[in-house]
């Protein structure tokens, strides 16, 4: 099956250095990938260069076999590929419903329903008018998370979605990441928590000063010898 | 609670329709006056209220639409009505002009590049001296009827409060706010903010243009230094922050407090009025940011039609 | 011709960049676009002026007043007002100092009037070779040369210095580093501001003085910035200088007029351009 998302050399320098050195990963459709790595890696600046937030300066994007590095980051979005952010993003003074119904341009009756159908997905169909800013925590995050569900994208790209999440909040998220996979979503994840990424990933890339060190299943990364050295230090 | 808001609304209307019936002169000329600014006002609104880029030019627009109808009128012979409503049309071109390139840039240095509009058209308007008259300005045929004037102020500022109204009820409203609130993250989720910023800004010309001319129209005289001062920036904005920027009330309310204040007291005494409107900028910013309608609609969860 | 030019933008380049140098410390330090600079500068001017007028002193010698003095003045604006929206939208740093800048400029023309003053001083020019520059002109970017290394100087080699432009870089990193952000953000509005009152107390023998004067520094101040990176504080010397430069070559081609305009039009380019300005600075 040819590849929906291919990173082909993707070099991405601020000032003098290079927080993505000449990374190319590819992915199939319908799996749940993790990229992991020590702080400072170039996790979220690699997901800026595919999702058009940032520019990177060389390499190729393709994603659904069209060359997107380019791309303002809304007609990446278009294209069907959403993602979430490490620090949470919500729109504050904008309630949990409109949050969602801005992301669409269909039928707005539609699109409501839609909304509704999602918020009862996440049991937040109560807080449908609360202004997302006055959200807790773990709840914006959920809000986030339905949000780049609204158009039903292809790929989702998740940055750091156990962040600050209880367990009973995260077992719910992590059985709606399985659920997508299941409807043949393709699914990417930063993730700093090794059990969720072990316990989620079918396949895990490993990220050190912006190279690509190690690709794999969970179970043979854990076991890497320099994967652990890098984690660990050297 | 809305019955009553929408009748008490409809006998305003009322009155202010058969006002003219028994005003003075110069009572119709104030009113105007309170009407263009509430349509100035409303239309900083639609673009630096909504979606958080500050306006700092925002008078080039209603100095476009004076001059292009004060010359369609002088120098063509065009009826007032038409030549205004040109001048809307023309000030919605400047703003496609400079919103193209300026409104891809981040907030800050958007508001940077509106800082130094005034200045440039100024030089320009002297420099087509032929067309503007320059620095000596343009004089109309004299119009010794108001009250037509009034009225057509008047729609104009129904008309804009009504496009507000519009725009921040629909979902256009929300992505523009969104732009407000995290323009990365709109950017993210598919909206495409400079058609959007773009968009509102096109609509927040088009009011300044023709009030532009109606006051153009009213005085009988363009000047440059009359229709591009600093002074209609500062105060469209003032009376937009004060009463409560990104509400639909806040700019009419503004205004109508900011004006009767400048009429009952403060005309006389120009610099003791601009420091004035300066200090209220600095104490709403600190105290109030969000006006008078925002901190209320904080406070008693209003909904966002206030 | 060309030569003579050339200078002549140097001349005025170098002024340029010393006051847009301080608008640039505010907005490295503190993310804030401070749109009262420009009266910062009038100030300078006046009191240039008036120590002039009553005292007799010499406008060089009133550096030695305006400068101390504008820099409280920034200080306590700073501490006063400017530090509650240090972190709120950046809407409301730009809102806050418009209002102040309107303040400021109107109080100015209540105290003073809007009467055009000037200081007759230093008349005449050097001779040199072909080249014949107004002595005011070449002595004020003596001064501005001297000034702004003195602030290049304190921004390297001294510990406040160098903790201003820790928190340029990252404020929680120095933050961390037990440096007093707070202390550091009126350091930079008072250096700012002094810079600015120097520029004022030098042109105050070249221009005329009025309260508005100070707008178009503000805007050009603005776009040395832009030219030479926001954040980067040896970019703005060389933003200046090219400022100066183009204003003069272009006065060759165009009237006066549309001089001024021009200044806009090379913002807008750059800007469309190059974002980050010409030279690398950090995007805000």
């Amino acid at each position: 099956m040819p590849p929906i998302l291919e990173v082909r050399g993707v070099v991405k320098r601020f000032g003098g250095v290079a927080a993505v050195n000449g990374v190319s990963l590819g992915l199939e459709p319908g799996r749940i990938y993790g990229l992991i790595g020590p702080n400072g890696s170039g996790k979220t600046t690699l997901f800026n260069c595919i999702t058009g937030v940032d520019q990177c300066d060389e390499g190729e994007i393709w994603f659904k076999g069209r060359r997107v590095e380019r791309l303002k980051p809304h007609q990446i979005f278009h294209l069907g590929l959403g993602r979430t952010f490490q620090v949470i993003r919500v729109f504050p003074e904008l309630t949990a419903l409109e949050n969602l119904l801005v992301v669409t341009t269909t039928d707005y009756a539609a699109a409501g329903r839609r909304a509704q159908e999602l918020l009862a997905l996440v049991k937040l169909e109560r807080l449908a008018g609360e202004f997302a800013g006055n959200l807790s925590y773990g709840q914006q995050k959920l809000v986030e998370f339905i949000r780049v569900l609204m158009t039903d994208p292809e790929m989702i790209l998740l940055d750091e979605p156990a962040a600050g999440v209880n367990r009973t909040l995260l077992n719910e998220l992590l059985d709606a990441v399985r659920g997508l996979r299941d409807r043949g979503k393709t699914v990417l994840l930063v993730e700093h928590d090794m059990k969720v990424v072990m316990g989620l990933c079918e396949t895990v890339f490993v990220l050190d000063h912006g190279e690509k060190l190690a690709e794999g299943a969970p179970g043979v990364i854990q076991a890497d010898e320099r994967v652990i050295e890098a984690y660990f230090g050297r | 609670m809305k019955r009553a808001f929408l009748l008490g609304l409809a006998a305003v209307l009322v009155a202010l329709a058969l006002y003219p019936m028994q005003a003075t002169g110069y009572g119709v000329r104030t009113m105007l006056q309170l009407f263009m600014w509430i349509a100035l006002a409303q239309s900083w609104n639609l673009i630096s209220g909504l979606t958080g880029y500050v306006s700092f030019g925002h008078v080039a627009f209603f100095g476009m639409g004076a001059y292009s109808a004060g010359i369609l009128i002088g120098k063509l012979g065009w009826a007032w009505p038409a030549a205004c409503l040109a001048g809307g049309v023309m000030a919605m071109v400047l703003a496609l002009v400079i919103g193209w390139p300026c409104l891809r840039l981040k907030g800050p240095y958007f508001a940077i590049a509106m800082l130094g509009l005034n200045e440039v058209l100024r030089v320009i308007v002297s420099y087509y001296e032929g067309l503007t008259g320059g620095g000596n300005g343009l004089s109309l045929p004299t119009l010794h009827a108001s009250v037509p004037i009034y009225y057509a102020m008047g729609l104009v500022a129904i008309a804009v409060t009504a496009l507000t109204y519009l725009v921040i009820t629909s979902r256009f409203g929300l992505r523009l706010m969104t732009i407000r609130e995290d323009e990365v993250a709109a950017e993210a989720m598919g909206i495409d903010t400079f058609r959007h910023k773009l968009y509102a800004f096109l609509l927040s010309a088009v009011g300044p243009g023709i009030v532009g001319g109606l006051a153009a129209r009213d005085q009988g005289y363009i000047e440059p230094l009359s229709v591009f001062p600093l002074i209609t920036t500062i105060t469209m904005i003032v009376m937009a922050l004060f009463g409560g920027k990104g509400t639909i009330w806040g700019p009419v309310l503004g205004a109508v407090v900011l004006f009767t204040f400048q009429e009952l007291v403060w005309a006389r005494f120009i610099y003791l009025h601009q420091l004035l409107f300066g200090a209220i900028i600095v104490a709403v910013v600190l105290m109030m940011p969000r006006g008078i309608l925002g901190v209320l609609q904080q406070k008693y969860n209003l909904p966002r039609t206030i | 011709m060309v030569g003579q030019v050339v200078i002549s933008g140097l001349l005025a380049g170098s002024l340029y960049a010393m006051v847009a140098l301080g608008l640039g410390l505010i907005f490295g330090v503190m993310r804030v676009l401070n749109v009262a600079h420009g009266p910062m500068l009038m100030l300078g001017a006046y009191t240039t002026f008036w120590l002039f007028h009553w005292l007799g002193l010499s406008p060089y010698l009133s550096l030695l007043v305006s400068m101390p003095v504008l820099f409280v003045v920034g200080a306590v604006l700073q501490r006063l007002l400017v530090r509650r929206v240090v972190d709120a939208p950046e809407l409301s740093s730009l809102l806050l100092t418009f209002g102040v800048s309107i303040a400021i400029v109107n109080l100015a023309q209540l105290m003073f009037t809007s009467d055009l003053r000037s200081v007759e001083y230093l008349t005449g020019s050097f001779i040199l070779g072909p080249f014949a520059f107004s002595k005011s002109r070449v002595i004020a970017c003596v001064f501005a040369i001297l000034i702004t290394a003195g602030a290049f100087w304190f921004l390297q080699k001294t510990r406040l210095g160098k903790a201003l432009r820790a928190v340029s870089q990252s404020r929680e990193v120095a933050q961390v580093c037990g440096i007093d952000v707070q202390r550091i953000h009126m350091l930079a509005f008072g250096v700012a501001s002094a810079l600015a009152a120097a520029g004022g107390s030098l042109v105050a023998v070249m221009v005329a003085i009025q309260p508005e004067m100070g707008q178009v520094y503000t805007f050009k101040s603005f776009l040395v910035i832009v030219l030479g990176g926001a954040g980067n504080y040896p970019g703005a010397l060389l933003g200046g200088l090219l400022l100066g430069l183009v204003e003069q070559l272009s006065s060759l081609f165009l009237t006066t007029q549309v001089n001024e305009a021009v200044a806009y039009l090379l913002l807008v380019l750059v800007l469309l351009v190059r974002p980050t300005g010409l030279l690398k600075g950090r995007s805000s």
